[in-house]
């Protein structure tokens, strides 16, 4: 997930504390195999990403992408919880061996940490019922929609900003907002498809859409320390072999109840 | 840990808080008033009805004052559509707090209509005075005198209860403050002032009731 300004400037600060006291070296990939056990980064707060699950253990895509990472490498895995402000100096200060947690790339990001080929995608799109056949998101910045939002998330900014035209109607939680639009309170929703698309599993007597053109699509990698490239190869191999062999688009629907969004194109040259 | 105050990044939003503090005062009189009336109904009912019309008036007002309100408004707002009663945010939040200030100000005007002496409205009946006129010209300036000072209390509790409109999408004072903190990021500054404008409009809104029962009840409440 795309953090603001203001985490950006959090994490530097927090980052450069962090690479002020301990001057430590990422694990090269032999090390890694010698020690037996890779330590992963996972937020346990983004789910279907990260959670808890009813054994207050930490579960999710992450953890069964990381579970099939570990297998192949023939290593125990280890998770170690992170937060979105502090994730990337874990990585940078050699606590965790790569980091997930939607970990986006951007090229400000890619200052400080190394990225991976993509792993999955998150599309910031507009879901709406089939009562509304517009094809794009520009198409909804009209008077007669309403957007129903969540309150205090960023697509709010968002709409304020790209489509002020929009009525908003602004509730307090994901379930709420689908299930005004479900009884057409509102028309449409834009946010992070992904994330929201099952909550539509509740609402099975309206016919869902999501329109085309996404507004913007993240290419979620594994973010690890800047020059170990001896596991960033090794690790864009793997992650190759498990957007082949099908591995990620299964654990992807096992835990988003249906297909990825915008899907990673895996060609030989990948 | 030093956190220093940033009062200027929210106060420009301030024109746009007291907006929804104005909706807040809104929605509060007008869920008073009506549930003003719906109460008078309802004491009227369970002191002079039938015992279909008691029996009626007391389910109504267990309903609502043993659920809560939040609870009621989610109902209005999100079962409705489901049988094709589709109510606005606003609309659901002034008819869910009406509802549940009829059910507590029944009670409360129960409690004076029995404080009114036997002999009062006996003499009221030899006038000739019918039910409602027995009970706008001898019950109510009684009853009204002995209970502002609970009115009063409901009156600003049911303002700061409009604070959970928010949840239903109406842009009030509480709702406009987590859209300030969600952009400028400063809680402390943003629910302080918040705060203060509660303040106010629970003081300008007793203000008011106050002149109203001195004008309409010649109730002897101070102003200040």
């Amino acid at each position: 997930m795309k953090n603001g300004k203001l985490t950006w400037i959090v994490f530097s600060l927090v980052f450069v504390l962090v690479m002020g006291v301990s001057a430590a070296q990422a694990r090269t990939l032999d090390e890694v195999i010698k020690e037996g056990v890779i330590r992963v980064g996972i937020n346990p707060t983004l789910p279907p990403l990260g959670i808890y699950n009813d054994k207050n253990q930490v579960d999710g895509f992450d953890k069964d992408f990381s579970e099939a990472v570990a297998q192949k490498l023939g290593v125990k895995l280890e998770i170690v919880k992170v937060g979105s402000p502090d994730r990337i100096p874990f990585v940078a200060a050699d606590k965790i061996d790569y980091v997930m947690g939607g970990m986006t790339r951007t090229s400000a990001r890619a200052k400080i940490i190394d990225f991976t080929l993509p792993v999955n995608t998150e599309v910031l799109g507009v879901l709406t019922t089939d009562k509304i056949a517009y094809k794009d998101y520009k198409e909804f910045n009209k008077k007669d929609i309403t957007l129903v939002q969540v309150r205090g998330t960023t697509p709010v900014q968002f709409i304020e900003k790209n489509m002020p035209e929009a009525k908003v109607l602004l509730l307090d939680n994901y379930p709420d907002a689908i299930r005004a639009i479900a009884q057409g309170r509102g028309d449409a929703i834009v946010d992070v498809i992904d994330y929201i698309f099952k909550l539509t599993k509740d609402h099975k007597n309206v016919k869902w859409r999501i329109v085309d053109a996404p507004v913007s699509v993240d290419f979620d990698c594994l973010g690890i320390a800047k020059g170990n490239y001896t596991l960033r190869d090794w690790l864009n191999v793997a992650i190759f072999e498990l957007h082949t062999d099908g591995t990620i688009d299964r654990i992807w629907e096992k835990w988003f109840g249906g297909p990825m969004i915008f899907k990673i194109r895996a060609t030989e040259w990948f | 840990m030093h956190y220093t105050l940033q009062y200027g990044q929210v106060l420009k939003y301030l024109p746009y808080l007291i907006g929804g503090a104005w909706i807040s005062l809104q929605i509060a009189f007008l869920a008073f008033c009506g549930g003003m009336v719906l109460g008078l109904l309802g004491a009227m009912g369970k002191t002079f009805g039938g015992s279909f019309t008691k029996r009626g008036v007391s389910a109504y007002v267990s309903f609502f004052t043993n659920t809560p309100q939040l609870v009621q408004i989610y109902f209005l707002f999100f079962a409705l559509p489901e049988v094709g009663i589709l109510l606005s945010s606003y609309d659901a939040v002034l008819i869910g707090m009406t509802l549940n200030a009829g059910a507590y100000l029944t009670e409360i005007q129960r409690a004076g209509f029995v404080s009114v002496h036997r002999s009062e409205l006996e003499a009221a009946e030899t006038m000739g005075m019918s039910l409602f006129q027995s009970v706008w010209h001898v019950i109510m300036p009684h009853v009204v005198k002995v209970l502002f000072p609970p009115l009063s209390n409901l009156y600003i509790l049911m303002t700061l209860g409009t604070s959970m409109a928010a949840i239903f999408g109406l842009e009030e004072l509480t709702g406009r403050a987590f859209n300030v903190n969600a952009v400028t990021f400063r809680s402390i500054e943003v629910f302080s002032i918040t705060a203060g404008l509660y303040f106010l409009v629970t003081v300008v809104a007793s203000l008011i009731l106050t002149l109203l029962g001195r004008w309409l009840f010649r109730v002897k409440a101070k102003v200040f």
